[in-house]
Parts: structure tokens; C-alpha cells; sequence
């Protein structure tokens, strides 16, 4: 199967005439995973299909091409092939991208969560693919997450004890996922939440599609103290003397990112699957042959599943900033 | 939880494994209040005396206590590779990525013993208790071979929790634990976990030198039997450098020629004579020279700091005349004459039959003078400074002299030993600057993990026939630059990356610095033919571009401009008083 470049991040395939996650002259299609900036194509010609939130989060982003829904599960067809769009956990609408051709099977998984989370549509796999092309941002044994229970726990205790101790709680987390993620798993306390005015226009999506983020308003720094604050950025509340800031990202398992970003408390939770559910998945999977994309150590997944007996190799794309 | 209650709970049964957990939550604890809190419940906690002398030494001065001058055998590539061979992982192929990734090896250890199961299965956690530590630390010192470390090692890990592998692996390293926790906020920890008057606490540890030792005399209530004695050596007080341009309040300040010697501190008492090092060695056996002269002169018990430095014809030699005599254990007859020390007084600390670290700088200078008058002792000049002007004339004085630069000392300050604070200023004028482009980026580790904090510089080759490139590498800086000018590198980092080998980068020739730096050397292993020595940033210039960068052709002009300025010795008799 031939790959190539589309757009910045994305991938065409000629033989098929499609490309995902990014705009490509030749394509007559784009499918796209999800509506993070990565992964989204911003090119007008482009035209678009994808999951109904994953729309409807592009169309809130600025995209204004040619697109249309595929419910998960659903067979799409066009005169070269057959796609299918399953669950990827990772944020709202997330899927992976099965496609069926005369040269086989292939799964592109762009980014994706084992187990989901819960801010999601859940997580389904198909049972094998001839090639696997799969991201690998937390490619190393270091990362390996602690269970998602325990991560909420920290999560509502944080909040709590900082309310109690009479502190405004502030979650630092990207704006779409991270952010919904962390408004829903706070919920249950029914204390008031002010939400970064850019992740605040994206939360309609996440309740029409059934997830709850509990009470919300927009962010607004006259009367912010004393909620609960969510956000990607340490400007927050910056004239609040008695804060407490806990960063929620993947990179959060790092103790590094404690000195450089002050903060209270490292919540390493993460969008993506750690190292040991990505090998546990390409064994799962069994393909001829996995392509790593969307890692800073390709080598290391690798040396990994060439043990198993995999055959893999990494195709050159940019790394990933954003967790 | 109330993370107050976790600590005094955690810590009920005193293993190293509570302690360790101790350690952490230090470290995620924000405000140095909080974190004083915790350690002193901590130490609170420790019924037996023994265990409790090791809570404060391991927290603050790592497995060996400072005052013993043992260090340890055991290097970060030494406990890397047997964390590997324990994890069963491959060192270059899947340890390095990961060190590189979080930028501290102790951390990465730490999370392997975690996650790979292999690890896992062999680790079977024993309860150590701190004094079981102490003894693994010592048979690790005893330990010669690299294979017999690695075995003790791997023996001890099967035992132990990861966080317990982590702070071990820290405290025998004998560098900070990184947990945020400053020996200063160990002693205000002691006094308040034993209700103890903080400068009492404080006082006995400068005396003792131990955290221990002030921890258990706290507790028991003796803290009035910690007293200096002579020929027991007294931590040094040190100097902060600086830029003469940055002193201020320089009224304040006398003035001494720095001497490009060997720190050292003698206890004197008749015809007792102890020399000891900067890290409290007795080092008197190296220098008998130093012993006759104050055994010739019959002292009443003194102690001074000074500078033992290769004295010949009237003339302080350089440095590199006294590493002849360094290391060497008992200096025969020849190389005693070739190379003759004095040792040059510029403080004291103990006369009169008590300690006088106490009083002013101003005070003890007068009692130094005395001593060195009626005994015939040789005491460095001091001079004052009226304005920015003198600074410059003194500076560039000494190093006509053949000196370092000079040293600042503030008139009114005690002697604050085993503190390095702003009351003594070192002045080292830079040997010279050179704009230099960026060449590497490399990632830092430990403090500065997940930041490209050091940078190769090069030099410009572009229209030099011995060369083919257009920059070659001149030296490796690794500070002088502001927080804000770090983040701002690393920001452009992204941009002019052109391939990434690990932790290393290698980038367009964009970034401009001015680097400054203490000398250059003739060094024919380099590509370029010379090091620098000391390279920092002076300043970044983003109005400069490639085509400014300086060339090897400079760098040379530099360095045979220097060879031709002759130490003027004429003149000496102003750096000392003999």
C-alpha cells in the first residue's frame, strides 16, 4: 500500500484515492479522526467525512469545507474501497479509521485511549488488520497509568480539599477533551465551574451527545474565585492570591514539569494509551505490518515489537506538541 | 486526606520505606512552611537515637555525613546499567530514551521498578530500616570492583519499593534529593520538632557540621555541648561569584587579592599543627613545610583560613606549580624544594581560647593582624573601596599581580560557615567575549530535565583554507543566561532543528551568542585547535546573524594577546604582608 504526506500531519493514499487527517489534491475524500488542530484538515476544498461530534467540534474550530456524518460502525463506500469509523476513546467523537480494499486491511488509529475515557464514546477495535498504523506519544516504559478510579479520586480530592482549605482549585487541560474530561469527572461535586472561553464554546457538543459536565459558565475573571477553574493555560486567575493549579496531561508523569510550570500537583491523566497497552494492542491486532507515527522515540516501539515477533517500522511524521 | 495526617501515619514504623514516602510528599508539598512541618513530624516520630541521626543526615547530606570527606563510589552510569540489567532492558536501546525523556536518571529507575514486570516479580520489599541503608551504603563504599557495586546493588533493590530505589540511588549520589528541602530548612525542622530555640539548633549544626549529630543533641536536650574545638575542622564559609559591574554597595566591601591557591584551614596549638581541606580532610601530612613553619613560632591555639599557595623567591607561582604538590601524601625531599608552600592567612576563627566566627568581619581582621604581627605570619593585604574606580584599579592591580581577580568581603559580616551567601564576592574578570552561533541544543538533567539548557557554540571557519565547514565547535556553555532567555531559545529550538540524535539537537546556524569566558587554551585534540575555559552567555543577540559570528582567526588574536601580558611581580609586596 502506498502512503504518503497530506497536509501537515495527515496521510494519502493514492492507490485508494482518500486521506485522513489531512487535505490532499488527489483525495477525493478526507476522513478525519478528530477535531484536535493535528489532526484536522483547514483547507476549504477538503471534503470532509466524519463522526457528528468530530463535525460539529470542526465547525466551532473555523472549518467551513464540504463534509458529511458516519455513525461508528457504518460502512462507507466508495469505488476503491470500504471505510469504518470505531471508537477511539480519546475525546468526543474520536474514531479510528478502517479501511477495506483490494490490498487488504487497514486500521489508522489516529489518537486513541485504552480504556477510553470516559468522556467518550468508549472504545472497539477491530479484530485484525493487514497494517496497522498507529500514534505512539507515550512510547516508552516510563509511562505507564495508574487505573482511571484512582486518577478521578485525585482529581474530586484535589478540588475538595482545595475548597475547603478556602483556595480556588485551577485544572490546567487542553480545551477540547482534557478540559470535558475533567468538567465530567468533577460533576458529581455540584460546585460551580468556570471553563477557558475557547473549551467553553466546545462543552454544547459533549452534553447533546449525553455527557455530563455538571454546572458550568464561562470563564470570567471578576467572579471566578471560589469556583472550580478549567483551562490550558497558567495566565488563569492570575490576580487570585490563594490558588491551587494542578496540571492533567500525560507529560504530567514527568517530574520535570513541576519546576517548570509551578504548579501544586502533576495529574498524570492522559488522552492517549500508556507504552504497555500500545504493545498489548499491536499483539492483539497481529498485522503484517504496524507504520509508528506521532512519537518523539519510534525506535523503542520498535525494538519492542520486533521481540514479538512484528514487523514495524516509523513513518516520518512531525511529533505531536499537544498531548 | 488531610496530607498532614498521611505523614504522621506513614511514618509510624520508621523503614526507610515510610521515610522515603516522607521524602515525596515533601516534594509535592508546595510552601517551605508546609514542608518543615512534615519533616518535623517526621523526625518526631524516631524513638531511637541512632535511626534519628540518619532521618536528618540522609535528607541532608546524603549517604555519608559531610564531615567524614567520604564520597561515594558508586556513578550515575554504575547504577543506570545495573537498573537495566534488574528491569532486564536493553541500556542503549531503551534506558537512554527513557533518561532523555524525563531527564533524570534516578527518576527514570524509579518508574521502571514500577511499570516492567520483570522488575515487579524480583522486588519482594523487606521494611529496611535506616540504619540497614547506612550499612548497604558502607559495604558499597568498601566495594572496589564495578561488578561487586553492581551485585550489592541488585541485592539491595530485590528489598526495596521504587520510591525507596529512587531516594537511595539520590543519597548516594550525594547531590540534592530534588525534593525542594534546603539544609536550612532541616535545622528549622529539628528546633521545631524538639522545641528547640531555632539559632541554638542552628549554631550546633555550624559547630558540629552534622545534621545528625544537632538532630540527636536537640532532641536529648544537649545542644550546649556542642562546642567548637580545635583540630576538629569547621565548615568553610564561601564565596559567591560576580561581576564587578554588579557590586553593589561596594562602601560596604573591603577588597583582597584573590590568590590562585588551595583553600585551607590551620588549627594551631604550640607545636600541634592540623592542616584540612575544603571538604574537612586532614590533609597535614601533604604539607610538612606548612607544619614547621607555625611549629618554629610556638602559637597559643588558633585557627585559620587561608590559602596555601607554591611561594618562591618572594613570588606566589601559579596554580599549576601546587597540583605538583596536591595528592601527594608525603612530599620527599626534592619536590619539597622545588615547590615551597606558605600558607597565606586572611581570617580566623578561633583565639583567645574561643570561637570568634561571631564577630565582624572588621573585628576579626584586627585580631588577625595582631596575631600575624607578633608571630611574623603572612596575611593577605586588604584595601578599601571608596568607588566603582577603585574596584576597577584594584581588580586590574591584582591581576597584574599574576591573581585570580578579587575577593569582596563585607565588613560587617560573622563568619558564616559552610554558607555560600553575598557577604563574600569573588570578582573574576572574564578573559574575553566572542559572538558564537548555536550549533547544538542539548537536553539539561535534574533540575533543568525537559529544557535544552546546554548549547555547543561554534566559531566561524567560512573563509578558512583548513577547513571545509562553515562553523566549527570552540566550547560548550551551560548558564549565564536568565530564565526568560532560556524559554526563549527553547522556543525557537523547534524551528531550526534540523535532525535530533537523543538528548541532543543539532540546529541551523541562526542563534547568536555572546559568550564570555576565563581563558583560552591550546588544546590540539579539538577541532579547533583551542578551548575556552568557563564559556557563558554574556547575552543573546537576535540583531547579530551568521555572517557576525567571530572567526577561528580571532579566537587566536585572542589568545596571543594574552601570552604576551607578563605577571608583574615587582609589586607583589600589595598582594600580601609578609
Amino acid at each position: 500500500m502506498k502512503i504518503q504526506k497530506a497536509g501537515y500531519h495527515g496521510l494519502f493514499f493514492p492507490d485508494l484515492k482518500i486521506s485522513v487527517d489531512g487535505y490532499h489534491p488527489e483525495a477525493e475524500i478526507v476522513f478525519v479522526s478528530h477535531a484536535h488542530a493535528d489532526h484536522m484538515p483547514r483547507n476549504r476544498l477538503a471534503n470532509v467525512v466524519a463522526t457528528q461530534p468530530t463535525l460539529d467540534f470542526m465547525k466551532r474550530r473555523g472549518f467551513s469545507g464540504y463534509s458529511s456524518s458516519l455513525p461508528f460502525f457504518e460502512l462507507f463506500e466508495t469505488d476503491l474501497c470500504s471505510v469504518t469509523l470505531y471508537p477511539a476513546g480519546h475525546i468526543l467523537g474520536s474514531a479510528m479509521i478502517f479501511i477495506e480494499s483490494g490490498q487488504g486491511t487497514l486500521l489508522y488509529t489516529g489518537d486513541y485511549r485504552i480504556p477510553p475515557s470516559p468522556a467518550t464514546e468508549g472504545f472497539h477495535a477491530p479484530e485484525y488488520a493487514d497494517i496497522l498504523i498507529t500514534e505512539a506519544t507515550f512510547a516508552l516504559p516510563i509511562y505507564k497509568w495508574k487505573p482511571h478510579e484512582e486518577l478521578a479520586e485525585e482529581i474530586r480530592n484535589f478540588a475538595k480539599e482545595s475548597l475547603n482549605d478556602g483556595f480556588t482549585p485551577i485544572f490546567l487541560g487542553y480545551n477540547l477533551g482534557k478540559a470535558q474530561e475533567l468538567m465530567h469527572l468533577l460533576a458529581p461535586l455540584n460546585h460551580p465551574m468556570m471553563i477557558d472561553g475557547a473549551g467553553h464554546k466546545l462543552c454544547d457538543v459533549y452534553e447533546n451527545h449525553g455527557i455530563s459536565l455538571g454546572s458550568y459558565t464561562a470563564y470570567d475573571r471578576d467572579t471566578c474565585e471560589g469556583k472550580i477553574l478549567v483551562g490550558p493555560g497558567t495566565g488563569f486567575a492570575s490576580h487570585l492570591s490563594k490558588t491551587r493549579i494542578a496540571y492533567c496531561s500525560g507529560w504530567a508523569a514527568n517530574e520535570s514539569r513541576r519546576t517548570q510550570l509551578t504548579v501544586d500537583k502533576l495529574i498524570p491523566i492522559s488522552d492517549h494509551l500508556d507504552f504497555f497497552e500500545l504493545i498489548r494492542f499491536c499483539k492483539k491486532i497481529a498485522p503484517q505490518k504496524v507504520y509508528i507515527t506521532h512519537t518523539p522515540n519510534p525506535a523503542v516501539v520498535e525494538y519492542y515489537l520486533e521481540k514479538e515477533g512484528i514487523h514495524s517500522m516509523y513513518l516520518d511524521l512531525e511529533p505531536e506538541p499537544e498531548d | 486526606m488531610n496530607p498532614n495526617l498521611r505523614t504522621s501515619s506513614l511514618i509510624k514504623n520508621n523503614t526507610f520505606q515510610s521515610y522515603c514516602r516522607v521524602l515525596q510528599i515533601i516534594c509535592e508539598t508546595r510552601g517551605t512552611n508546609s514542608k518543615i512541618n512534615k519533616f518535623a513530624d517526621c523526625l518526631k516520630s524516631f524513638e531511637n537515637n541512632a535511626e534519628l541521626f540518619l532521618a536528618a543526615q540522609f535528607i541532608g547530606e546524603g549517604a555519608f555525613e559531610e564531615i567524614s570527606g567520604k564520597k561515594s563510589s558508586v556513578g550515575s552510569r554504575t547504577s543506570a546499567l545495573a537498573a537495566a540489567a534488574f528491569c532486564e532492558i536493553d541500556y542503549d536501546r531503551v534506558f537512554k530514551p527513557c533518561r532523555t525523556a524525563t531527564g533524570s536518571s534516578s527518576e527514570t529507575i524509579e518508574r521502571l521498578m514500577e511499570n516492567v514486570d520483570v522488575a515487579v516479580q524480583k522486588r519482594d520489599p523487606k521494611n529496611l530500616s535506616l540504619s540497614d541503608i547506612k550499612n548497604i551504603f558502607e559495604e558499597l563504599y568498601r566495594a572496589k570492583s564495578r561488578a561487586e557495586k553492581e551485585a550489592i546493588l541488585l541485592e539491595t533493590w530485590k528489598k526495596m519499593t521504587p520510591v525507596e530505589i529512587k531516594f537511595f540511588i539520590r543519597m548516594l549520589g550525594q547531590g540534592s534529593l530534588r525534593i525542594g528541602f534546603e539544609n536550612r530548612s532541616v535545622v528549622a525542622s529539628i528546633a521545631k520538632a524538639f522545641g528547640q530555640n531555632h539559632e541554638e539548633v542552628r549554631y550546633a549544626h555550624m559547630i558540629t557540621g552534622s545534621l545528625g549529630k544537632t538532630t540527636v543533641l536537640a532532641k536529648d536536650n544537649r545542644l550546649s555541648e556542642a562546642r567548637f574545638r580545635l583540630f576538629h575542622p569547621l565548615s568553610f564559609m564561601l564565596a559567591s561569584p560576580i561581576e564587578a559591574r554588579l557590586v553593589e554597595n561596594f562602601e560596604q566591601y573591603i577588597a583582597e587579592e584573590k590568590f590562585d591557591g588551595m583553600r585551607a584551614q590551620v588549627h594551631v596549638d604550640g607545636e600541634a599543627v592540623k592542616i584540612f581541606s575544603r571538604d574537612l580532610n586532614d590533609i597535614t601530612h601533604s604539607f610538612p613545610d606548612i607544619v614547621d613553619f607555625f611549629k618554629l613560632r610556638k602559637l597559643p591555639p588558633v585557627v585559620f583560613d587561608g590559602e596555601i599557595c607554591v611561594f618562591k623567591n618572594n613570588t606566589i607561582l601559579p596554580f599549576q606549580m601546587l597540583q605538583k604538590r596536591m595528592g601527594i601524601k608525603k612530599p620527599g625531599g626534592k619536590i619539597l624544594q622545588q615547590y615551597p608552600v606558605l600558607f597565606i592567612s586572611y581570617d580566623l576563627v578561633f583565639t583567645g581560647g574561643m570561637p570568634v566566627f561571631d564577630l565582624s568581619l572588621t573585628k576579626r581582621r584586627l585580631l588577625l593582624e595582631e596575631v600575624a604581627g607578633i608571630y611574623k605570619l603572612p596575611i593577605t593585604n586588604q584595601m578599601a573601596i571608596m568607588s566603582p574606580g577603585d574596584l576597577e584599579m584594584l581588580f586590574q592591580r591584582a591581576l597584574d599581580h599574576g591573581n585570580e581577580g578579587l575577593m569582596l568581603k563585607l565588613k560587617n559580616s560573622p563568619y558564616e560557615y559552610g554558607q555560600r551567601r553575598k557577604s563574600w564576592l569573588k570578582v573574576k574578570r572574564p578573559g574575553g567575549s566572542l559572538d558564537t552561533v548555536i550549533l547544538y541544543a542539548h537536553a539539561g538533567s535534574g533540575r533543568r530535565g525537559g529544557t535544552y539548557s546546554d548549547f555547543t557554540l561554534g566559531i566561524s571557519v567560512k573563509e578558512d583554507e583548513r577547513y571545509e565547514e562553515e562553523f566549527i565547535p570552540i566550547g560548550k556553555a551551560y548558564g549565564g543566561y536568565t530564565n526568560e532567555e532560556l524559554t526563549l531559545i527553547n522556543q525557537r529550538l523547534k524551528e531550526i532543528t534540523i535532525e535530533r540524535y537523543g538528548p541532543t539537537l543539532r540546529l541551523l546556524p541562526r542563534l547568536i551568542v555572546e559568550i564570555e569566558f576565563d581563558n583560552i587554551q591550546v588544546n590540539k585534540r579539538t577541532k579547533a585547535g583551542y578551548t575556552l575555559r568557563l564559556p557563558r552567555f554574556r547575552t543573546i543577540r537576535w540583531d547579530l546573524g551568521p555572517s557576525d559570528v567571530n572567526t577561528l582567526k580571532d579566537v587566536e588574536q585572542l589568545y596571543n594577546k594574552k601570552l604576551e601580558i607578563q605577571p608583574d611581580h615587582k609589586s607583589l609586596n600589595s598582594s600580601i604582608i609578609f
